[in-house]
């Protein structure tokens, strides 16, 4: 089988969002996905793992946090997931600015919302599970 | 991520490289917003910025808003394609003039 499985774990703190693109972009560039789709995937998962970082493990004052990178790829899909053990978070539950708050003046808009917007809005399919204490985010990005 | 601020008669010119991620948004901001009050006209060189996430549009939206509320301008050089479709994507684009010189946006404020 033509697949690749790659695993890495990071410290959850922001100092590791830098090496998680790294880590993801060369990668992604050797399987054959184009510059801008790479930079679309990266950009997804730094929001996500923002949030892991800042609102799961640090503000409930876990400073020892992991995140598990792992990425997965076969002829029609890269996958990315990634796991962590901090509180429960639904990306999906949060608020995203819609058309209308996307069309308002800078002055007027609201600031927050935009990080997991981009998330869905940069690969194929995003999804959510919980499972077994474990946050799991499932990032998609079509090879065809 | 570098930052390098320039200060002219009725403009700044703000240099950043690197990557705005939330890791280096509140260094740039901390670093850059005590100038940008007190100017009208802000030129913000990214050609060396390889990467701008959700917290760096953030970054984006506080100089637009001290600028525009003392009617002036913000003009972005050097904005690669990635960056510009974020910016689209987030409806950020058509508050901002970019074009593809230093020179050209001094020539306009």
């Amino acid at each position: 089988m033509d697949t690749t499985t790659e695993l890495r774990k990071f410290s959850a703190n922001l100092d590791s969002l830098e090496q998680i693109r790294e880590f993801l972009t060369g990668l992604a560039i050797k399987l054959g996905l184009d510059k801008g789709r790479t930079y679309k995937l990266c950009l997804a998962v730094d929001e996500i793992a923002t949030n892991i970082i800042n609102y799961g493990y640090l503000k409930s004052g876990i400073t020892d946090g992991m995140i598990y990178v792992m990425l997965r790829s076969g002829k029609e899909m890269l996958t990315v997931i990634i796991e962590d053990t901090a509180i429960p978070f639904n990306p999906f539950e949060n608020k995203i600015p819609g058309e209308d708050e996307l069309a308002l003046p800078l002055e007027e808009r609201p600031i927050g919302g935009l990080g997991i917007m981009l998330a869905k809005e940069n690969v194929d399919e995003f999804r959510y599970e919980f499972e077994n204490g474990k946050n799991r985010n499932i990032f998609c990005v079509n090879l065809r | 991520m570098n930052v390098n601020i320039t200060t002219n008669e009725d403009s700044i010119i703000i240099t950043v490289e690197g990557s705005i991620d939330s890791k280096t948004a509140g260094d740039l901001q901390s670093q850059i917003m005590g100038t940008v009050a007190e100017t009208n006209n802000v030129l913000l060189d990214l050609s060396g910025v390889s990467y701008v996430s959700s917290a760096g549009l953030r970054v984006l939206l506080m100089i637009y808003r001290q600028i525009k509320s003392k009617n002036g301008k913000v003009i972005l050089v050097g904005v690669s394609e990635e960056i510009r479709d974020v910016m689209s994507m987030t409806g950020f684009i058509n508050f901002f003039e970019i074009t593809d010189s230093i020179e050209n946006a001094l020539n306009s404020f």
